[in-house]
């Protein structure tokens, strides 16, 4: 494939039987397992509550406080990630594994320009100059559909609308190339029109790039467009795996039938 | 059919100024009515001026030109008390209610709170409201011991439902109020929400990005575009009688559950001007595949097409 060099095992990511909690909480994901290939689309959808956003923020080494994985394994690229330390988390994070979260207008500073929080995001990864990481910036934005780069740079996060500012997210995301990108919920805060280009955007990356994604959603029609591998989670735990064939169309688990029953549909019911 | 509008914004326009003194206009002379047992849901881009819309009408935030009525009252300026009686009675929900509650205080005092601060109950009441509104909004009652930050993203908005009812408020504006929850759960808040309105008579604005939705609890849709309202249409006309190229453009891009990769998903390319930089004339203009002369030197009107139909947009008018 278009990735020769990273055939050390079968998966880029391997999540083998994790738990996870909160302090002294019972624990909120249980036996959580997932295996993906290289340049794969997985979605996990389910219920509110149910673990997803834990289990993205525990690939990336940053759970909230508290919270950790007590059992199980995750390895990446052959190697176990729960044994690196917070300098190797550092390292990984924005390289090789990056996130963009629901609303990334939120992540980024308000009263700073965009340009210069991006040269600073470059510069703590990669040691290059200004200017270079300035243009460096500039291509990665325009790579990401954003006309005149340069005019962006210069700008304010709030005078770009919610959909420019997923985008800075998701190229700042991108500047080096990760194998693995986490979305939690990227497109809720987004209207959908905005949000068919974002998720447009996100398939050309597997395309262009090979980049696994794992992206969170309640929008089942998003997961069904995008996804290899759909993973349905209810209370801590998986109900259900499969491809869109066995999950849209054949789900076995009533929980996975119920969910699809609920999603509103233009010419489906109404309540007034 | 006499239908009583309970709350009401007059050519409502909010400006504001830039950091390098330019003008944003983020609502644009707006007028609207909010029915009494009736629901308006609102749609557009993110960023279009429909959150500011709603904090001007909870009197959050003042607008610079326009008026807005409530009962047939001009309550613009209301102060002190009677601004204190209106916020009773208007309540909102947002989209992340995190900004709004305070992360030192559990469950159990954010949603007892505002009833404490009326002095509807006593101190020794709120356990039990508590547990009666975590119920409605499908939460565990264990949950009121919990801290906002404790909670997912989901969970977090369910509290913030559950707090704006506990006023028991005649108007209710919900902005993206459900947008982090499950297809399932919010099934079960929108019900809710209908139940308490048919009951209560309760007039509500609900702001949603998701059109299948919005029309299922909508009576009349207002589509809005850069701080405009561009199509004002029944809830049950959308999916078939909708006018406005933005509309239909929205229409368009809805992700069907059985779509495949290789289905086109007919979405606009191009981005929305920047609302510092609003062109002359149409400001869908450069998005739109019908564009006319006309189109890039006058700005259309919202006018009516039919009965409760109106549209502003040069192809039709
Ligand atoms: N920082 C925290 N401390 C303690 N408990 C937490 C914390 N964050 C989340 N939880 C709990 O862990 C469980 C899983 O939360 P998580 O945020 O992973 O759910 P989710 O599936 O992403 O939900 P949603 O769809 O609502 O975003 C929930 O029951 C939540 O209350
Ligand atoms: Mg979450």
């Amino acid at each position: 494939m278009l990735n020769p060099q990273s055939n050390k095992g079968k998966y880029i990511l391997e999540i083998n039987n994790i738990t996870v909690q909160y302090n002294e909480n019972s624990p909120c994901v249980k036996d959580f397992s997932l295996t993906m290939k290289s340049g794969e689309i997985v979605s996990i959808v389910g219920e509110s509550g149910s673990g997803k956003t834990t289990v993205i923020r525990s690939l990336l080494g940053a759970l909230p406080e508290g919270g950790r994985v007590e059992e199980g394994d995750i390895v990446f690229e052959g190697e176990s990630l729960l044994d690196k330390s917070p300098e190797e988390w550092r390292k990984l994070r924005g390289t090789k594994i990056s996130m963009i979260f629901q609303d990334s207008g939120a992540m980024i500073n308000p009263i700073r320009k965009i340009g210069s929080q991006f040269v600073e995001y470059i510069r703590t990864h990669e040691n290059i100059l200004k200017k270079d990481a300035w243009q460096k910036g500039v291509i990665m934005l325009e790579k990401m559909r954003l006309p005149n780069g340069e005019n962006i740079m210069n700008s304010y996060p709030f005078q770009l609308s919610g959909g420019m500012r997923q985008r800075v997210g998701i190229a700042m995301a991108m500047v080096f190339q990760p194998k693995l990108l986490l979305a939690d919920e990227p497109t809720s805060a987004l209207d959908v029109t905005t949000q068919a280009q974002i998720v447009r955007q996100m398939v050309e990356l597997r395309e262009v790039h090979n980049t696994g994604i794992i992206i969170v959603t309640h929008n089942l029609g998003v997961a069904s467009y995008m996804s290899d591998k759909i993973v349905v989670m209810q209370s801590g735990k998986v109900v259900e795996t499969g491809n869109k064939e066995e999950i849209i169309y054949n789900p076995k688990h009533t929980y996975t039938k119920k969910l699809l029953e609920a999603v509103p549909k233009l010419e489906g019911k109404r309540y007034v | 059919m006499s239908e009583e509008a309970i709350l009401e914004a007059r050519y409502l326009t909010r400006k504001f100024k830039t950091a390098d003194s330019r003008v944003l206009t983020a609502v644009d002379n707006v007028n609207l009515k909010i029915y009494k047992g009736k629901t308006l849901g609102i749609v557009g881009e993110s960023g279009c001026g429909k959150s500011t819309l709603m904090r001007m009408l909870v009197q959050l935030d003042t607008p610079t030109e326009g008026q807005i009525i409530y009962r047939g009252k001009d309550i613009t300026d209301s102060k002190g008390k009677s601004l204190r009686e209106n916020h009773r009675r208007i309540q909102m929900v947002f989209q992340d209610p995190m900004a709004s509650f305070n992360p030192r205080m559990k469950v159990l005092d954010i949603i007892s709170e505002p009833l404490l601060n009326y002095k509807l109950i006593k101190k020794n009441e709120r356990k039990n409201i508590a547990k009666k509104y975590l119920k409605m909004v499908d939460l565990p009652e264990e949950f009121m011991d919990k801290y906002p930050q404790n909670m997912s993203g989901g969970q977090r908005q369910r509290v913030g439902i559950a707090r704006a009812l506990t006023l028991e408020p005649e108007v209710i504006l919900c902005d993206e109020a459900t947008c982090s929850l499950d297809v399932s759960v919010q099934d079960h808040i929108i019900k809710l929400l209908v139940k308490l309105q048919r009951e209560k008579d309760i007039a509500m604005a609900f702001i949603c990005h998701d059109v299948a939705l919005v029309q299922s609890l909508a009576h009349k849709l207002a589509i809005m575009y850069l701080g405009n309202i561009v199509e004002l249409i029944s809830g049950d006309k959308i999916n078939k009688e909708a006018k406005h190229p933005y509309t239909k453009a929205l229409i368009g891009s809805i992700f069907d559950i059985g779509v495949d990769q290789n289905t086109q998903i007919e979405t606009i390319e191009s981005e929305a001007p920047s609302p510092l930089d609003l062109p002359q004339g149409c400001s869908f203009q450069n998005r739109c595949p019908h564009c006319k002369e006309i189109c890039t030197i006058k700005k259309p009107e919202l006018s009516k097409l039919k009965g409760e139909h109106y549209v502003a947009c040069h192809l039709y008018g």
